[in-house]
């Protein structure tokens, strides 16, 4: 009966969550973004200070949903996402890993879904933050690497999408060759969700049966230098980053599974 | 250029380059299914493949054609052009 009820509870405060959500977007595009335009001239400062705004609002979403009881998080290694210019990899088991490490990341840049940034309620924070959209073909490798080298803590995700639920994980090799011809070392962030909600072709309202937990641990960098040398080209190099990343990343996964 | 020495060249590039075994790389093999060519690695390819050629390709090449053989008729194309221009 409890355990119904507070079920119960959760797809509620997940339709609320979402609702919060897509009102903020609104709220940023309508009200703050435009004072923004207004009062900071220089386009530099008006782009970091959106992310900035970005950064705060989706801190405040996290522990909205806390408050809310939709999850819980404990949170590692946090202290080595302060230092600019990093190149951030994560693996991407759920909707919301992205809300989580611009949490974590105050001067973020992301390479968002090109069709977000005509979506009414996300398509405000994108233009005032200039995030990179992922419709520009191989020009975005190199945009990356600018992103980068300009100072932004890039956040990717490897695998281009969320991980299925069922099958291998997949990884593109946009990220390693970012990495490679940047080069660029990378900074792993591994996420672990439990019980898994919020996964790709799952209605948000399906909750899961209980509370999810996120771990989330930011690891050691992978220096980069080494592997470009012994592979002796950077699209080779690439491939091997790539099955390196992936086997790291579902080893994280599979201890996710049996734990 | 024939084609012959073209398809040669080709996948001399395509084993040096992404490390593909000869034996994988025939006229039916497609980029990205077969061989695994993606969009970044198609800009490497061309870079490679002026020196080859000696002409400069244009990136909507890579857009139209899907498997080994579509490369060799590009490229012969484009030398073609080059000789009756």
């Amino acid at each position: 009966m409890f355990e119904s009820l507070e079920r119960g509870w959760r797809v509620a405060a997940t339709g609320i969550a979402f609702t919060t959500f897509g009102l903020g977007g609104l709220a940023l595009r309508l009200l703050y973004f435009p004072l923004l335009s207004l009062c900071v001239r220089e386009r530099g400062r008006r782009t970091r200070l959106a992310r900035l705004a970005v950064h705060h609002s989706f801190r405040l979403f996290i522990e909205w949903m806390r408050v809310l009881g939709i999850l819980r998080y404990r949170i590692e290694g946090v202290e080595k996402l302060a230092r600019p210019g990093l190149l951030i990899l994560a693996n991407h088991p759920t909707l919301i890993d992205v809300v989580f490490l611009v949490s974590l990341v105050p001067n973020a840049d992301c390479v968002v879904k090109a069709s977000l940034a005509t979506n009414p309620f996300t398509r405000g924070p994108i233009e005032a933050t200039g995030y990179l959209c992922n419709d520009s073909g191989p020009g975005l490798v190199q945009d990356c690497i600018e992103s980068v080298k300009a100072g932004n803590n890039l956040i990717i995700f490897p695998e281009g999408t969320r991980t299925p639920i069922r099958g291998p994980m997949t990884l593109q090799r946009g990220a390693a060759n970012i990495a490679v011809r940047g080069p660029c070392n990378i900074t792993p962030v591994t996420i672990r969700c439990e019980p898994l909600g919020l996964t790709k072709g799952t209605p948000w309202w399906k909750v899961p049966p209980s509370r999810m937990n996120f771990t989330i641990v930011v690891r050691d960098d992978i220096d980069v230098a080494p592997l470009v040398d012994e592979a002796g080209g950077e699209a080779l190099a690439a491939r091997h980053l790539t099955a390196r990343l992936h086997d790291f990343f579902s080893r994280e996964t599979r201890r996710h599974a049996g734990a | 250029m024939t084609k012959t020495q073209l398809f040669e060249n080709l996948s001399q590039l395509l084993q040096e380059t992404f490390d593909i075994e000869p034996g994988r790389i025939t006229p039916e093999a497609r980029l990205r299914d077969d061989l695994d060519i993606d969009s970044i690695d198609a800009v490497d390819l061309l870079v490679k493949l002026k020196p080859v050629t000696g002409k400069r390709l244009p990136p909507e090449v890579f857009k139209s054609v899907r498997t080994i053989q579509d490369v060799v008729d590009a490229l012969h194309g484009l030398l073609d052009e080059s000789v009756a221009a």
